[in-house]
């Protein structure tokens, strides 16, 4: 029971961090960014780039953001500024990027798979029952971000200029608000959170150029469920798509696990398209 | 799209190498490879392997005289597109004999379309049950890898537990059933069997049923990434020190995916490692890193594969006196012949074996033990 409840919070927490970056980009910017999962996917291969050019370890966190960022800002400043506001489009295009940077990695680092040294080897004992205490640590690391991300939410006002900004942009020029910045810094923010989620994740995961698409489901199913648009939404939306699926996981199947997954997100598709919390609308 | 393009055009001007370097070629023999979809990463080794093979054939005088040609064909594609481009190279370019590495669904479009009219080697480890006239098959099928792997590993590791965990498609299903057996012959028992979709990329629950159900021995037919994440949770939750872990696709490229840290009490059986000594063997390994240099795509029971089916198709051929199907037919039972593999016998239209043990603790594979002429209990009339 015990393993189930740490395994639930893993699970809802790793989430949780995979999902942030689509619900900003999606959520706040109205760009269906397909190419989601291929953040995580380059977070992942930072530890790949570190120890492949013989850096020390510490430097995978800089190396994710930077590479992530950069990325992130050249797509954004190229392609995605001429899509806001058309939604479709912005699907069709960044699925077009998601292909294009799986290209790019698989160019750099071939299609096999690549293996990331846990940095905090071993097991905990936790009420009995031995669980890893990476996964214990980066659930803390989690915490502690949303914990900072909610705080900042409150306090800045960024959050309703982009609400004014993707409602009326031509308004939201003239009271001064640098449209042209802030949707760059929301994109790239919200493309450096993806990253770093694969970075926390690498080393107990398979890592591959193709991996990407599973977090972008994931994500996508989570929002669908939550709703767009706030932190509480997200938040419920992680805890019944992840919940679900390490519920009924455990006690029945992997296989009605996920079937319930996809049950649930249809019929929110179906019947509340909103999703459980949808502030933005 | 555009790598399809990009690999194309690189093996187009490949095999324009080759053949200006080669006389004018006589036999052309269509290889079929994965170059996309789940299996695409296994494309490039198996590409290379048979560019050996035919360099290999054609330096010993070819098949019955006659050159050979490569011509590739992509089949990481739906079984009926699969089919189609082989039909192309059949009847448009006029390939006189095929090899294949591809699944299952694959091969039994191909042989809906050779209907026995051209001689046919299968050679992926696969779940067996093929047979057809003009069809041989190399791979190893789960009773080879299996039967003398099971008990020498109860014996050796001292386990009896055996948890059996796989994807959940006929591969794994067909693997497990002839598991059940070996296992209870030599006196253990199954605390557990369980089939994952695709989908699924964690396996926590999986993972904590095993542990509750005091497996000592775990059985894998979990396939390419869900393999990797598998075994990475199943060291990362420390249950290496629970169960020996045994593989029967567990090849270099998963093994890399996993990573050293994870592999502990980590065995995989194959007729092929990358690292089996031997002359042919250690001769094979050493053409392959000169001819594609060290970065090549790693060496794999897969990608090598094209290799053995081409030197069955030259020793069978030459057997037989021609590439017809009747005559390769009749010559089929008991031909044995030598590869990087070992002692081959085809009997059954299934490729007899050396079957190789290898412990992949140290990150790489060692092998542990061999088992000489294998046979499959797959067994095809004529």
């Amino acid at each position: 029971m015990t393993v189930l409840i740490l395994n639930l919070i893993w699970q809802i927490s790793t989430l949780a961090l995979v999902a942030l970056g689509l619900a900003i980009v999606f959520g706040k910017l109205r760009i269906m960014n397909m190419a989601h999962g291929e953040f995580v996917m380059i977070g992942a291969y930072a530890p790949v780039i570190t120890s492949s050019l013989g850096l020390p370890m510490w430097l995978q966190l800089p190396v994710c953001l930077v590479t992530v960022a950069l990325v992130a800002l050249f797509l954004e400043r190229t392609i995605i500024q001429h899509l806001y506001g058309r939604m479709f489009d912005s699907l069709l295009a960044t699925w077009g990027i998601a292909i294009l940077l799986r290209e790019v990695v698989e160019l750099l680092f071939g299609r096999g798979y690549q293996s990331v040294k846990v940095p905090i080897a071993g097991t905990v004992d936790v009420f009995g029952t031995q669980y890893p205490l990476y996964r214990i640590v980066v659930v803390f690391v989690i915490l502690v971000c949303f914990g900072a991300l909610a705080w900042w939410n409150r306090r800045s006002k960024v959050a309703t200029q982009i609400k004014a900004m993707v409602g009326n942009p031509e308004l939201a020029q003239a009271v001064g608000i640098n449209t042209e910045r802030l949707s760059a810094a929301a994109f790239v923010f919200g493309c450096c959170t993806a990253g770093m989620a694969g970075l926390l994740l690498a080393p107990t995961i398979r890592i591959e150029p193709v991996m990407g698409i599973d977090y972008l489901i994931r994500s996508f199913f989570a929002l669908v469920v939550g709703g767009l648009g706030s932190l509480e939404g997200l938040g419920l939306g992680v805890t019944l798509i992840a919940g679900t699926q390490s519920v009924i996981g455990a006690f029945a199947s992997q296989t009605y696990g996920y079937l319930a997954v996809l049950t649930l997100s249809i019929l929110f598709l179906w019947l509340k398209p909103d999703g459980i919390r949808s502030s933005s609308r | 799209m555009v790598n399809k393009t990009l690999r194309l055009l690189a093996s187009t001007s490949l095999v324009a190498m080759m053949v200006a370097g080669t006389a004018q070629a006589d036999i052309k023999i269509g290889v079929l490879v994965p170059d996309s979809g789940p299996a695409g990463l296994f494309g490039p080794s198996t590409r290379n392997a048979a560019e050996l093979a035919a360099q290999k054939i054609n330096a010993d005088g070819g098949i019955n005289g006659e050159q050979i040609e490569l011509v590739f064909a992509d089949v990481g594609v739906p079984p009926a597109e699969a089919a189609q481009a082989a039909l192309r190279l059949w009847k448009g370019e006029g390939v006189q004999a095929f090899v294949g590495m591809h699944d299952s669904a694959v091969r039994e479009a191909l042989l809906g379309r050779f209907n026995g009219q051209v001689p046919y080697v299968y050679t992926p480890v696969y779940e067996g049950g093929a047979c057809a006239d003009g069809l041989y098959v190399t791979g190893e099928t789960p009773s080879q890898q299996l039967a003398p792997v099971i008990p020498y590993l109860m014996d050796v590791e001292n386990v009896s537990k055996w948890y059996l965990i796989g994807h959940d498609y006929n591969w794994p299903r067909d693997t497990n059933a002839l598991a059940k057996g070996y296992i209870d012959e030599a006196g253990g028992e199954v605390v557990g069997e369980e089939y994952l979709p695709f989908s699924v990329a964690e396996f926590d629950s999986s993972l904590q049923r095993i542990k509750t159900s005091g497996a000592d021995a775990v059985l894998i037919t979990l396939v390419g990434g869900g393999s990797v994440g598998f075994n990475v949770s199943f060291s990362g939750f420390g249950m290496d020190t629970q169960a020996i872990r045994l593989g029967t696709l567990i090849e270099e490229n998963t093994l890399a995916g996993i990573g050293a840290n994870n592999t502990k009490r980590l065995f995989s059986t194959s007729g092929y490692f990358s690292s089996i000594k031997g002359e042919a063997a250690a001769t094979f390994a050493t053409d392959y890193a000169e001819a594609f240099g060290a970065d090549a795509p790693a060496l794999n029971t897969l990608g090598q594969s094209s290799y053995e089916g081409l030197m069955l198709l030259d020793a069978l051929a030459e057997k037989a006196g021609s590439l017809d199907v009747v005559a390769m037919d009749a010559a089929a039972e008991g031909l044995t012949w030598t590869t990087p593999r070992g002692e081959n016998t085809l009997t059954g239209r299934h490729m007899a074996q050396t079957i190789y043990l290898a412990d992949g603790s140290s990150g790489a594979f060692e092998v542990v033990t061999s088992f000489a002429s294998v046979a499959s209990s797959e067994s095809c009339s004529n």
